[in-house]
């Protein structure tokens, strides 16, 4: 369940740019709702693509989300 | 009675400024020297005046989302879009400066797509996704500035387990090439991807290559030697990065047992890149 709701949140970081704007912006607000252990929360929160790659997060998706893609 | 005139394989992103920015000044380099490679196989496509072009590539969860994932999918209609990414990064920015629109062979798609579910590949078809790098970077390479061919696009999914496996690849290509066989048109076909790069889909391993799992299957290719590469299971695909390879598969069933030339091969670390064409005549 969590590996699904990392990517559906990766996948709608990068498709839809008033959501990423949000999550910018507020990212604690964003994620409020988000079906996310708290280590996935925790990397979130931080923005580390790295982490949130170990932890089931596609690669294709966190090397290409605009402004947080990791390189 | 219908032919496959054209067969080739290559790497997929093909934009000398992403690889110099990843790689540096060899990175651009390199990719530049394989580009040259698939433009003259570009121009031998052109001069078989194809009558469509067949293209299996893999999708990066941009066509496809996580409402779902097709192992195997056949896009038909009468034409297909390019991506757009908005502030795109990485390899998505190569998409840009490509045109929007490109037309497609819908006879020839549907006859896979009919016949396939006809002979036991369920197969899933898509009238509305797009196409990413993973398609448009080879077409464009290849085509250059003359016209595309009529396309015929195949999504093989590479990334998101459970993948079709080896085998299953190159049975679908074996059903491509009892299609062709029995239609009026001549066809090429090109897979995309690879070769090896970002072992086991970690950023901590983005950088790497397995250079000697490269070779063995270069030399397979180039000996016609078939049954190893559909023996490769998804774990090592998967530990040595070779994901893509997948397509290569698809394409390596339509052309069995034909050899293959290496046009090139370049270790870069960050992923080795090749331009491979089959002895189709």
């Amino acid at each position: 369940m969590s590996r699904y709701a990392v990517n559906s949140l990766l996948y709608r970081l990068k498709k839809d740019r008033e959501f990423r704007a949000r999550f910018s912006t507020d990212p604690r607000a964003v994620l409020a709702d988000a079906d996310l252990t708290e280590a996935e929360r925790a990397a979130f929160l931080a923005r580390d693509m790295r982490r949130i790659n170990e932890l089931g997060g596609y690669l294709h998706l966190v090397l290409s989300i605009p402004g947080l893609a990791v390189h | 009675m219908g032919k496959i005139v054209f067969a080739g394989a290559m790497s997929h992103v093909l934009d000398p400024d992403y690889y110099d920015a990843a790689c540096g000044p060899v990175g651009r380099r390199k990719v530049e020297d394989v580009m040259e490679a698939i433009r003259q196989m570009g121009a031998r496509l052109a001069a078989r005046s194809p009558d469509a072009l067949i293209v299996v590539a893999d999708d990066h969860l941009n066509a496809f989302s996580f409402n779902a994932v097709p192992a195997l999918c056949v896009r038909i209609g009468t034409t297909v879009s390019r991506m757009v990414q908005e502030d795109a990064e990485a390899f998505d920015k190569v998409l840009e400066d490509m045109p929007l629109t490109y037309p497609l062979h819908e006879a020839l798609a549907n006859q896979i797509l009919e016949q396939g579910l006809a002979s036991g590949f369920d197969l899933a078809l898509s009238w509305e996704a797009p196409l990413d790098h993973a398609f448009l970077s080879p077409v464009n390479t290849l085509c250059g500035a003359r016209p595309i061919p009529p396309l015929v696009p195949i999504w093989v999914n590479c990334f998101v387990a459970p993948q079709p496996t080896a085998r299953r690849c190159f049975d679908f290509g074996r059903h491509i090439a009892r299609v062709v066989a029995g239609s009026p048109w001549n066809v090429g076909i090109i897979a995309t991807g690879g070769l090896s790069h970002f072992p086991e889909l970690l950023v901590a391993r983005v950088g790497e290559s397995d250079t000697v799992f490269d070779r063995k299957i270069l030399h397979w290719l180039e000996h016609g030697e078939h049954e190893p590469l559909c023996r490769l299971s998804a774990d090592e695909l998967h530990k040595s990065g070779e994901h893509e390879f997948l397509n290569w598969m698809v394409l390596i069933g339509a052309l069995t047992p034909a050899r293959a030339d290496i046009r090139y091969f370049g270790e870069l670390g960050r992923i080795n890149l090749a331009a491979v064409e089959w002895r189709v005549e």
